[in-house]
């Protein structure tokens, strides 16, 4: 995983920009709550197959916490949740803070592992495929516009269009390494367990952790929180 | 160079998180604009040699400018930039232009220093180009493992961190000067990277979504 700390860096700025007269202290400690919680799916690993990566890392379940909430809250006659929180600009309130804590998931946890090792198992239990977005949009001179992200190709022979969307495997064959297992289950070595917690391991993950921390100060000088 | 569209990505996102009260479409084209801004140092590299990265890129300018926004907006009596604020009160100016020069600084150079190309500081007083480059990650075997800043680095410079050579030795490609040396190269391929990598894109990808949400909700306090 790039780690945590990077998703929660990422997290802090797109929450500055989405909370508006929310923003708090406790909007943010749920926010990052929210970051760190579909991690424990690493737990999950022992017990069932390529967990890391698939329960927690899907978006399946965003968008069915997406359908329900805007079910509730806007179609419905009486919502639940504006019941179950009597106050109604408390419950305005945590309405806001949930659709920025999954916006925030989508794209500052789920978008950046989609992009790392073998990626995330994106519609997992709809369909079992890791896929790890990987690639380049380029204009040039000589070849005009490129991307290499999704990779398209037609069999001469047969006419068939084989679409590559950078599919690593399934939860069978695909085992992201993270702290609670370190190496693939399925590997047989006599080497030492080495658990590994990252907090950067590249400059541009560093970048991210300090945008986070850039705004949060920024945000303080401003007068806010 | 990271590409400039991820420069502006930023840029954007540190428009929605930092305008507050001043977010409308005009203020975000000027931060956006900002963080664009310090690329235009490959338009110079084709005169002054090794300029990509370093001219626009070095800490003078937002040094400068910070200097004067500080002295024009708390210490002068009439401050230039509240009179001149025009459709709009002092403040809100004061706030756009304190984001635009985070955003030259935090979305403008901010990619570069951290990301493949590296930023010449200091330029001219102090010519090298420096990375910050490595890892960072607690392990069961090997304790800390901290590679981002070593000492005893090779290549000029003074700074304990990635070292990548002098404006006369680090040339930076760009789509404007593909070689980065001086000199119109007219038949040379150039390349306009729109985004390099994965993560790159997105983060372009969050910063359109946020600019939808907000502009959404801008305009709907307009209607109301």
């Amino acid at each position: 995983m790039p780690s945590t700390v990077v998703h929660a860096g990422f997290a802090l700025l797109l929450a500055a920009g989405l909370l508006g007269r929310h923003y708090d202290r406790r909007a943010l400690a749920a926010l990052l709550v929210i970051v760190v919680v579909p991690e424990v799916d690493s737990f999950l690993g022992p017990f069932m197959p390529g967990a890391h990566r698939t329960v927690g890392h899907t978006l399946v379940f965003p968008a069915l916490a997406a359908g329900l909430l805007y079910y509730d809250t806007r179609i419905r006659d009486r919502s639940l949740v504006r019941s179950r929180l009597d106050d109604f600009e408390r419950a305005d309130r945590w309405i806001a803070v949930a659709w920025v804590a999954l916006f925030a998931h989508a794209f500052a946890h789920v978008g950046l592992d989609w992009t790392h090792l073998d990626g995330v198992n994106v519609a997992w239990p709809l369909v079992d495929r890791f896929v790890h977005l990987d690639g380049e949009v380029v204009f040039s001179t000589a070849e005009g516009f490129t991307q290499t992200f999704v990779e398209v190709q037609v069999d001469p022979e047969t006419g068939r269009r084989a679409v590559d969307a950078g599919v690593t495997g399934t939860t069978e064959t695909v085992h992201v390494n993270n702290p609670v297992e370190p190496r693939d289950p399925d590997e047989v070595t006599e080497e030492p367990v080495d658990r590994r917690f990252p907090v950067a391991n590249a400059g541009w993950r560093l970048y991210l952790i300090g945008l986070g921390l850039f705004t949060l100060a920024a945000r303080r000088l401003q007068g806010d929180v | 160079m990271a590409p400039t569209l991820v420069s502006a990505a930023v840029g954007a996102l540190l428009a929605a998180a930092l305008l507050g009260s001043a977010f409308d479409r005009r203020s975000v084209a000027i931060v956006v604009a900002a963080a664009a801004a310090p690329d235009l140092d490959a338009v110079a590299s084709l005169a002054v040699p090794g300029a990509t990265n370093a001219l626009f890129h070095a800490l003078w300018i937002p040094l400068a400018v910070g200097v004067a926004l500080r002295w024009d907006t708390a210490h002068r009596e009439r401050s230039w930039l509240r009179e001149r604020a025009v459709g709009a009160t002092g403040d809100r100016a004061v706030r756009v232009a304190w984001v635009a020069l985070a955003s030259f600084v935090v979305a403008g150079i901010g990619p570069d220093l951290f990301w493949r190309a590296g930023v010449n500081p200091l330029y001219p007083v102090h010519d090298a180009y420096y990375l910050v480059s490595g890892r960072l990650v607690f392990s069961t075997q090997e304790g800390i493992v901290q590679t981002f800043v070593t000492l005893g680095r090779e290549g000029p410079g003074v700074l304990p961190i990635e070292r990548l050579g002098t404006s006369a030795t680090h040339a930076v490609p760009t789509w404007v000067n593909p070689d980065g040396r001086p000199g119109l190269s007219l038949d040379a391929e150039r390349e306009i990277a729109l985004v390099r990598t994965g993560w790159q894109l997105i983060v372009v990808a969050s910063a359109v979504a946020m600019l939808a949400v907000r502009f959404r909700e801008t305009d709907a306090e307009v209607t109301r």
